[in-house]
């Protein structure tokens, strides 16, 4: 397995160069890698459900904006706690309302369950907005943190840990073949005795929490949220498309549209930005890639039918005997 | 389900170019811009050229570079004798803070700029504030109305236009003393976003200080509609309504109070009726509602660089088209802070981190005149570093045109009031 | 009680003017199958066109709905097929996909727009624009009757088409079962070309409307596409008839909750209703969702 080899040695150069980044490039570079490392992120958690699960999720952003109301409020007058321990809040708070939300909606389908989310991310929205204890419209401000290093390299450690999470879980466990058994035959995937309930609840709350760190070193970072600044439907619009750009239900799809979509978007943004413009681009981009990149820009490397499993075959085959038109 | 590959070299041409794209947007960080030559002070303007606040933004940066380009006709700005050209350099913040806090990244550390033009909106502009700090470049904000931009105490950032809690609440007691038989209560709407809302409280708050009766305050959503709380209003029957909110639901509110029937004695709305695509929009019914300007064309101010309030009014109308609205102007007069600032500071470009402080501090001891006004920074309390010397104006909307109707010494025409049935 | 009444007809009408957009919105549903991203992009193009209409040519607003109809029925029915090689091509998601290909065109509109026509909000007038009756204690604003009195008919106009003519029959077929439609002879292809054609013209006539109600704005479409999306959701997917129960139901809520509880509740409410709604009945109120 030479192309093994070969991808370890890239992944490893890209490592080293993700480290050293900070010495290479200038600040403004740095923040631009910020949130190219945030947006690869994001991608990834939305991937878990969306591409590994097949639950398309519209309110996405419901949980990168928990984790960012929880660390603006927990760090503010009068508690002012440390960032880690807000971090750790948000991720509590975020698995509770994920359990909690999870638990009805994902038994919905398809649109109704894409629909339904993104009835909850803008309820939240609005929450946020008539309540007093969140700053209403006027948002909330934290105590300005004015280290660029500190913040990248905090979003490269939740990006890392976010790759490698979804690896080991998603690619190479048991509970990924489960997830993926689910996705392509749900009714199959029960018969052969998944939990699918369980497995859609925990892949819901890991994909929910996982955005919870990003949103909470998100607001650390921009020092300053409001609702539609966290909540807001295109945040989750950016991470679907970066996932379908990078390629649905791919471990590097999503680091690939993600990393693409941000930086192509802000070279857009720094050349032709004084025009509404680049807007028109970044659409026509979309349909471009929708009609003739359908797997994404991952499906162009992948290697042919030989990876899929026994288990997707087996699922494969049930389906076709069981039939029928599946919309 | 299994994706179809109709020709294989299709499929490598596209990753090909793949690669090259992606290589080619990930080697950009390592190419340097080229530097200007010619000594010239550099200025960035963040502001919102796409987006939901589009047009505040565009008017914002009409403004800022209307001062740039009459400063480089005339040569530039003087500093100990010699000329020095502006050059202005742009960053969208896509309506958004967090893209706001990006380019206000690029503009200092990519374009390596003197000082920031701050944003349309307090959002954004709060926002950037802690970048400012950052790097220790002074900011100046001819548009941020939102009095939580100034509770912060921002270091290096400066607003020309006074916050709208000191103009919103004011204007109720200018109007409240024109009317005539005198108005006693008064209905609040104000839309739920940023800037409209704290408008909608400057109107609430100033209601008892006007002598009047605060009957309703409503916070609508900018996506609802707004049907059940005119009729809600239309049955408390107030003498005044006063809204918070931006053009697009300010039309909104007339269109609807129209087709109610419902028309309240006085209509006042801040920021929207000042603008000329309000009475654009709605013709006839735009006549008689009230307004809330801190500057206006006819205001009695001039400076060297414009000349009067109506030269400049001539200028602005000449490059856009539009007659300008006092954010124009406000956005305008930010860049007369930075010529007086470097005036007074002597310093040539490139300016130094050092020379960058002592502008903030040259900023923060300014006291001029201009077309615009007095400017004048505070140097405590709620307002810090917010100019509140200009006096609010009331303005009405008669025959299509904008008007001063208030306070007596500044008016140009009689105040229409009570308003007449719709037709 | 006269403000109950009038509540009450205001959140009727609110319904109405929210039905207009969403009813052919559902047909699209059920013969595409494609939940469609665009469908505020059509409305804010059907307003500028009447905007254009009074502005460039003086004419009246209600001039521009069958224009807005004939010219963005044809460019629906250009759109159509390459909608429908994307939801039915061989990718591992193609609903998904669908849904990419509309949010993509939904940008490029109003990127477009925003290139094209500026930013300044703009208003279509009409012979009815600002005009009201008395009934009794209640005011009735007329535009808004016109809007309400457009949804039925449309709704009741799709009715007849589908079910009394031979074309509707094969639509109805189509929506219940492609393959089996084909094998009786009905060109998919084509039908959803003329589907997609007849959903875009009937939402851009629906935009000049909104226009007259509201106004016009480039950045306003992502508005319209929540509403259409969340009322259909709530009607149950694809149901024509449930798009005007649940779009009348949303306008109810949301004016007795503006009117009795707070403006600021109003959405707040009517989000949180449908995602219980969704919760308890998962294929919408009537059930009859696909």
């Amino acid at each position: 397995m030479k192309s093994r080899w070969l991808g370890l040695l890239l992944l490893g150069a890209l490592l080293v160069v993700l480290v050293l980044l900070p010495l290479l490039v200038n600040n403004y570079w740095l923040r631009i890698a910020t949130g190219a490392l945030m947006w690869a992120g994001l991608a990834c958690s939305w991937n878990m459900l969306g591409g590994y699960a097949g639950y398309i999720n519209f309110g996405h952003s419901a949980f990168f904006g928990l984790g960012a109301y929880a660390t603006a409020l927990l760090m503010a007058d009068p508690l002012g706690l440390p960032f880690t321990v807000t971090v750790l809040a948000g991720i509590a708070v975020t698995a509770a309302c994920a359990v909690v939300i999870g638990a009805p909606t994902l038994r919905l389908r398809g649109a109704y369950f894409a629909i339904a989310t993104w009835a909850f991310a803008e309820v939240l929205i609005q929450f946020a907005t008539v309540m007093d204890f969140t700053g209403g419209i006027g948002g909330l401000s934290l105590p300005p943190f004015l280290n660029e290093r500190f913040f990248y390299f905090a979003m490269l450690a939740a990006a890392v840990l976010t790759y490698l999470a979804t690896w080991a879980l998603f690619e190479r466990s048991r509970f990924g073949l489960k997830v993926k058994a689910l996705r392509d035959h749900e009714p199959a995937a029960e018969a052969m005795g998944i939990n699918t309930a369980l497995v859609k609840l925990q892949t819901f709350v890991l994909s929910a929490i996982t955005a919870s760190v990003f949103g909470a070193i998100f607001a650390y970072w921009v020092t300053f949220i409001n609702p539609r600044s966290v909540f807001g439907g295109d945040i989750t619009d950016q991470m679907v498309v970066m996932v379908l750009l990078g390629g649905l239900g791919t471990l590097w799809g999503p680091a690939i549209g993600g990393v693409a979509l941000f930086v192509v978007n802000r070279l857009i943004w720094m050349y032709w930005g004084d025009t509404a413009f680049y807007i028109a681009i970044l659409g026509a981009a979309i349909v471009l890639v929708v009609l003739f990149l359908p797997n994404g820009i991952a499906g162009l490397f992948a290697r042919r039918r030989g990876g899929a499993t026994v288990l997707d075959k087996t699922v494969e085959k049930l389906a076709r005997a069981g039939g029928g038109d599946r919309n | 389900m299994a994706p179809t590959y109709r020709s294989f070299s299709r499929r490598r041409f596209l990753g090909g170019s793949a690669v090259a794209v992606t290589a080619g947007a990930l080697g950009m960080p390592f190419v340097r811009t080229a530097r200007a030559q010619a000594a010239t002070f550099k200025a960035g303007v963040i502001t919102s050229l796409s987006g939901e606040n589009i047009l505040g933004g565009n008017l914002t940066k009409r403004g800022y570079d209307i001062w740039a380009d009459t400063v480089n006709e005339q040569g530039g700005v003087e500093v100990a004798g010699e000329r020095f050209k502006v050059e202005m350099f742009y960053g969208d913040d896509q309506s958004n803070p967090a893209t706001g806090a990006d380019a206000a990244e690029r503009l200092i550390v990519q374009n390596e700029v003197d000082v920031l033009f701050g944003p349309y909106t307090s959002g954004s502009t709060i926002a950037v504030q802690p970048i400012c700090q950052k790097y220790q470049v002074p900011m100046i904000s001819g548009s941020a109305e939102s009095p939580n931009v100034w509770k912060a105490r921002p270091e290096f950032n400066f607003g020309v236009i006074p916050a709208v809690d000191t103009t919103s609440g004011l204007s109720l007691g200018v109007l409240a003393k024109l009317s005539n038989p005198a108005a006693r209560t008064v209905a609040v709407i104000g839309v739920n976003e940023p800037f409209s809302k704290e408008t909608g409280e400057g109107f609430r708050d100033g209601v008892a200080a006007a002598g009047l009766e605060l009957v309703a305050y409503e916070l609508v959503p900018p996506e609802g509609d707004l049907t059940p709380v005119i009729s809600k209003i239309a049955a408390l029957n107030p003498d005044i309504v006063a809204v918070g909110g931006h053009e697009e639901p300010l039309i909104n509110v007339v269109k609807t109070s129209k087709s109610l029937n419902f028309r309240p004695k006085a209509l006042i709305m801040h920021y929207g009726v000042t603008n000329p695509a309000f009475a654009e929009a709605l013709g006839a019914d735009a006549d008689g509602t009230t307004g809330v300007a801190v500057w206006l064309p006819t205001v009695p101010y001039s400076d060297d660089v414009f000349g009067t309030a109506q030269d400049f009014a001539a200028l602005a109308q000449k490059k856009s088209g539009q007659e300008p609205d006092y954010t124009e102007a406000g956005c305008a007069a930010s860049g007369l802070v930075l010529g007086d600032a470097l005036k007074r500071l002597g310093k040539k470009p490139a300016l130094t981190a050092e020379d960058r402080v002592a502008l903030k501090d040259a900023i923060a001891e300014t006291d001029i005149q201009t077309f615009y006004g007095p400017i004048k920074f505070e140097k405590e309390g709620n307002h810090y570093h917010d100019n509140i010397q200009p006096v609010p104006v009331l303005i009405q909307i008669q025959g299509g045109k904008t008007v001063a109707v208030g306070p007596q010494e500044a008016a140009a025409a009689p105040f229409t009031y009570p308003l007449p049935a719709w037709k | 009680m006269d403000l109950f009444l009038q509540t009450l007809l205001n959140g009727l009408l609110i319904g109405g003017v929210i039905a207009t957009f969403t009813i052919a919105f559902q047909l699209t549903f059920g013969v595409l199958h494609v939940i469609d991203f665009a469908v505020g992009g059509w409305v804010v193009l059907g307003g500028y066109l009447g905007y254009y209409m009074v502005a460039a040519f003086g004419l009246d607003g209600f001039v521009a709905i069958p224009v807005a109809f004939v010219l963005f029925g044809a460019v629906g029915y250009l759109i159509g097929p390459i909608l429908y090689n994307v939801r039915n091509s061989r990718t591992a998601r193609p609903e998904l996909m669908a849904l990419a290909l509309t949010f993509g065109l939904f940008t490029l509109l109003r990127g477009g727009m925003l290139t094209a026509w500026g930013f300044n909000t703009r208003n279509v007038t009409t012979a009815l624009s600002g005009e009201s009756l008395m009934v009794g204690p209640v005011t009735v604003p007329l535009i808004r009757v016109a809007a309400a009195l457009f949804a039925v008919a449309i709704a009741g106009g799709l009715f007849i088409f589908l079910y009394r003519t031979r074309y509707g029959l094969a639509i109805r077929a189509t929506a219940e079962n492609r393959h089996n439609a084909a094998l009786m002879g009905v060109n998919i292809r084509r039908l959803s070309a003329n589907v997609y054609g007849l959903y875009a013209g009937i939402t851009a006539m629906a935009g000049v409307l909104m226009g007259a109600i509201y106004s016009v704005n480039p950045e306003s479409g992502l508005r319209y596409t929540l509403f259409a999306f969340f009322v259909a959701v709530l009607a149950g997917l694809g149901s024509v008839g449930g798009a005007l129960v649940a779009a009348l139901l949303l306008g109810v809520i949301e004016a007795y909750v503006a009117t009795y509880v707070g403006s600021s509740y109003s959405l707040l409410a009517i989000f949180s209703t449908l995602f219980l709604v969704l919760l308890v009945s998962p294929r919408g109120i009537l059930r009859r969702g696909l």
